[in-house]
């Protein structure tokens, strides 16, 4: 009896020294961690049904690693373009006033800031510099007047020109736009937008896009964020100005990895189907992606459905491999870094049911439920109301199925709003409000957009 | 009558020549507003007109710099290069390769290609697809092809936009000057390819404007060796505008406004405040060039002309407006003193002849009397009193005229020396109505007196207030006529003693009242007229009263008849 306590107390005491030590290795490991980005290959299932050929989702997912707290973070080059035609008027103007003021407090010394605000003409109020006389630029973005037109086009490219002066340097380049209007003088049509967004970020430069109120045109400013890796976002007062600027700062702040580029290779019998929600290139056996930034502990993935060829049960195939290729702020250096994936055949389908990754399975809904808010959109653009909401529907009853199926709470959440928006649509049509929703969400989602 | 007419010639004299000049005035100023407006106008044009050029110049800088760069391309690695130059260069949208087996090398039709890439493919497909020769702009038999997937329109100056391999030439050095930064591309070895007879240099080349619904493209073209691949890029016309934009100059003048528009009449850009219209028809519109065709600038006004300009047309009416009023003003006053002038003389006459008649009444009286009375014919003593009476009376009526007039004068100078004793109002009336009942009851009057009880208390010059008192008592007896009475009044009104001379005469007319204390005015101002007097009784008494610091106005009594009131400063307490 003894002897068994005894033995119990060293067995308490072995584990009590192991967790101890574990622990120290952790935190030294955590301490230690490299600030690489990591790559995994997954499947919707792990384990795949035997037999015919058949398509398989694979989820490449990219896990940023935290900005490191000990090196320097990489410096911001931040012109923030502010639309002061009359329509801002009133408390708009002054709430975007005070969110410059916020984005402009959370710069560093070294960091260059520039503002630039357009109505019919665009000025630049605050020609870039380092964010030191902060008392004096706070002076001038507070002596703003909203009037006139809007010269959105004018004003980005405007908001460029200041951020070009500093282009040759390490920066993290971004402008953010904060429109509530269309656009009425310069070029309007979101796919013009989009081909300016498309020629910035050749030169690193991303446009963040802050639509305010329900008069603007959120598929102008979704394709010139979407076309320049910029994050879009809809508020429908000023009020919530400060918040959004603050949080676009810290990821603006937080860049671990830039130029990401994903080549996705694929043995010869498996071959590419689709890829869904980014824009890429299928070269045969080669998928091509690029996702340009990262922020510090963000998921980015890509989705890709390929098509698997006749297996046998018990076999084990390589599906993929992703080969990830990127610029480390911090360090100015090219990184690399891989992942592959593997199935494996049964003909047991409760195993194979079991093997469901849960994550790919519920990105991949997410991403089609995207796909449908932007058709819903088309299709009520053209007219067709009741298909709009059938579509809206259906992808709700869509997600509530694999909801409860797989009991998570996101898609029950999800599904549920959805409904609601359809119902909305269905009673009052698609009104600006809503149409500004679905587009902002299904960018951010397919984007997976950090802040919201 | 003369006077007036002389007046009248006199303002036509001076109306006539001053509205001429204001005329003449306003219509050089028009004329000069005119004049600024289409200098403004003509300046405006003339910076469209700088814009365009710079813009054309820039243009083609670009698209002869990219040609240089493509031609310059190592041949070996064309396709490496030119994918990398379109992930790199914001100019460059696309890139192409076409070899001369008549078929796309790159980009590739199908999956392989991203979105944007097929879409370009979709939209060149006539040339891509070698339907349509590259250089089909260059060959006049070719120009009446009609070509699907073309629109309409091409550049009315083709020859601008195809050119055979640029020469070094001015513009080229201008490239190192010009504001859009040419991505210069890595310098390639020379290429090793032989000089054979198929590998002939021919360095054609050419720019594509294409308009594909109703959009405009750019392409650039060129094909180094005969047999040679043609290889060239799609310009990000966003790029191109973006830059071009930021050195469009500022307009600093109010109410104007410089737009950049594309073929559709789309606003591109605007420099200058006034909120132009797309609808509206601007004042001035320049053509661009033949790279960028139906693009335009156009120059807006705002309706009203330009704001400086309007300044200077506001300012100036004001000016002219200052000038005429101080010009007519000055007549005014002038003609108003001549006729004040005109007014005094003859009112100065009148009095002088008033005055002599006034005095040679009661002098003839006294003269006459005297003589009778020297010439010891009248025995009567009786008589003899009423001469002597008469010549006493009359004598009195000569001394209160006089003094009136030399009053007048000290009055008129501001010499009167008032000498202020306190004496009793009421006693004081009495004494006056006894003096002069006899004068009164004469001319067939009845005296009336109502004195309220009370103290009447004054402190002030008693000869001046007699003065005052006894001349309305005279204009009383002279003017009461057919009337029965003349009633004195002495009552206290706001604690000030009122005192009322009234008669039951025919009173004076309404439009007179205001004029009767005027000096030398007279109601009947005609020497004939029935009653002599100098018309400065009224006028006397007022201005003495009102320098005693009491009033004297005048009051029409209920039916017919007049009421002087004299207001005085009550002295006593009570």
């Amino acid at each position: 009896m003894a002897q068994a306590k005894r033995n119990y107390q060293r067995i308490v005491s072995f584990f009590a020294v192991l967790i101890v030590v574990s622990l120290i290795v952790l935190n030294a490991w955590a301490r230690t961690e490299p600030t690489k980005v990591l790559c995994r290959v997954e499947t919707d299932r792990a384990v795949l049904p035997a037999g015919n050929s058949q398509n398989v989702v694979l989820k490449i997912t990219l896990d940023a690693p935290p900005a490191p707290s000990h090196i320097k973070r990489p410096l911001v080059n931040l012109a923030l373009v502010l639309d002061q035609s009359g329509s801002m008027n009133g408390s708009k103007i002054e709430q975007a006033k005070a969110a410059a003021i916020e984005a402009l407090n959370r710069l560093g010394l070294q960091d260059v800031f520039s503002v630039v605000v357009y109505d019919t003409n665009v000025h630049t109020i605050v020609p870039a510099q380092n964010a030191r006389n902060i008392q004096g630029i706070i002076h001038t973005i507070q002596r703003i007047r909203a009037n006139g037109s809007t010269a959105l086009f004018g004003g980005v490219s405007q908001g460029a020109s200041e951020i070009r002066k500093n282009l040759e340097n390490n920066y993290i380049h971004r402008i953010v736009l904060l429109s509530d209007g269309l656009a009425n003088v310069g070029p309007r049509m979101p796919e013009d937008l989009g081909r300016l967004g498309a020629a910035l970020i050749k030169e690193n430069i991303s446009v963040t896009t802050v639509g305010v109120g329900t008069d603007y045109n959120e598929d102008l400013m979704a394709r010139l964020a979407q076309k320049s890796d910029g994050n879009t976002y809809f508020v429908e007062s000023g009020y919530d100005l400060p918040r959004i600027f603050s949080a676009e700062l810290g990821d603006v702040l937080n860049v671990v990895a830039k130029k990401v580029k994903v080549i996705i290779t694929l043995p010869d019998d498996v071959k590419a189907i689709n890829i869904i929600g980014r824009e890429g290139r299928i070269k045969g056996r080669q998928i091509e992606l690029y996702m340009n930034q990262l922020y510090g502990d963000q998921e980015k993935y890509a989705l890709v459905e390929v098509n698997i060829p006749k297996s046998k049960s018990g076999s084990k195939i390589k599906i993929a491999q992703a080969d990830v290729t990127y610029e480390n702020p911090f360090n100015q250096k090219q990184e690399k870094s891989t992942g592959i994936s593997y199935a494996s055949f049964s003909s047991d389908k409760k195993k194979v049911a079991k093997s469901t990754n849960i994550d790919v399975v519920k990105e991949y809904q997410l991403n089609l439920n995207a796909l449908a808010q932007e058709k819903a959109i088309e299709l009520s653009d053209k007219g067709k109301k009741k298909e709009a909401v059938r579509e809206l529907k259906q992808s709700a009853a869509k997600l509530k199925q694999y909801g409860s199926l797989y009991k998570d709470d996101q898609l029950l959440k999800e599904a549920d709003d959805l409904e609601v928006q359809a119902e909305m649509i269905e009673d009052e049509g698609m009104s600006k409000k809503s149409r500004k929703i679905l587009r902002t969400k299904s960018y951010q989602r397919k984007n997976q957009q950090l802040s919201q | 009558m003369t006077r007036k007419r002389s007046i009248i010639v006199f303002w036509a004299l001076f109306l006539v020549p001053t509205l001429i000049m204001a005329v003449v005035a306003f219509k050089l100023l028009s004329h000069e507003q005119e004049r600024l407006n289409t200098s403004a106008i003509l300046a405006l044009s003339e910076r469209a007109k700088t814009i365009s050029e710079t813009i054309h110049l820039t243009v083609e800088t670009v698209q002869d710099n990219l040609t240089q760069s493509l031609l310059d391309l190592n041949q070996d690695r064309l396709k490496k290069n030119l994918i990398e130059w379109e992930q790199t260069n914001p100019l460059v949208r696309n890139v192409f390769i076409f070899t001369k087996t008549q078929s796309l090398e790159y980009p590739v039709r199908g999956m392989e290609s991203t979105l944007e890439e097929r879409r370009f493919i979709t939209r060149y497909d006539s040339l891509l697809s070698g339907r349509v020769k590259f250089d089909f702009h260059q060959d006049p038999s070719n120009e009446g092809v009609n070509i699907k997937g073309m629109a309409d329109s091409y550049p009315d100056s083709n020859d601008d936009s195809v050119k055979k391999k640029p020469k070094k030439s001015s513009r080229q050095k201008l490239v190192a000057l010009s504001k859009v930064q040419q991505k210069t591309m890595p310098q390639e070895e020379e290429n090793n390819f032989l000089e054979g007879p198929e590998n002939q240099s021919i360095e054609q080349s050419g720019w594509i404007p294409w308009f594909s619904e109703n959009r405009l493209y750019i392409l650039g073209w060129v094909q180094k060796y005969k047999n040679g691949p043609i290889y060239g890029i799609e310009l990000e016309l966003m790029t191109l505008l973006s830059r071009l934009v930021i050195d469009f100059p500022v307009l600093s003048e109010k109410g104007t406004a410089l737009v950049l528009m594309d073929g559709n009449g789309n606003f591109m850009h605007q420099s200058g405040n006034l909120k132009a219209d797309p609808k509206e028809k601007p004042v001035e519109v320049v053509s661009i060039s033949g790279l960028l065709p139906h693009w335009r600038i156009a120059a807006f006004v705002d309706d009203k002309g330009f704001t400086s300009a309007r300044g200077f047309l506001y300012i100036s009416a004001i000016l002219l407006g200052i000038f005429i009023v101080a010009i007519v003003s000055g007549g005014i006053l002038l003609t108003r003193l001549t006729l004040q002038n005109i007014k005094d003389a003859r009112q100065k006459t009148s009095f002088v002849s008033s005055v002599s008649h006034e005095l040679k009444t009661p002098l003839t009286s006294i003269r006459m009397y005297a003589e009778l009375l020297l010439s010891k014919r009248v025995k009567d003593e009786n008589k003899t009193q009423t001469y002597l009476s008469v010549i006493v009376s009359e004598s009195g009526r000569l001394t209160r005229l006089i003094n009136n007039v030399l009053d007048f004068g000290k009055l008129e100078q501001g010499q009167k020396k008032y000498l202020h004793t306190a004496f009793k109002m009421d006693q004081f009336l009495y004494q006056i109505i006894e003096a002069h009942s006899i004068r009164i009851q004469n001319q067939g009057l009845k005296i009336i007196t109502e004195v309220e009880k009370g103290k009447y208390g004054v402190k002030t010059d008693h000869d001046a207030i007699e003065q005052v008192v006894l001349n309305l008592l005279d204009n009383a007896i002279k003017y009461a006529g057919e009337g029965l009475f003349i009633k004195f009044v002495l009552k206290k009104e706001d604690g000030d003693i009122l005192l009322k001379i009234c008669d039951d005469g025919p009173g004076v007319p309404k439009e007179q009242q205001d004029m009767i204390f005027k000096k030398f005015h007279r109601v009947d101002n005609s020497l004939t007229s029935k009653q002599p007097g100098s018309g400065l009784g009224l006028s006397i008494a007022r201005q003495i009263i009102r320098d005693l610091k009491g009033d004297l106005f005048f009051e029409p009594m209920p039916g017919n008849g007049s009421c002087f009131i004299v207001r005085m400063k009550n002295h006593d307490s009570d």
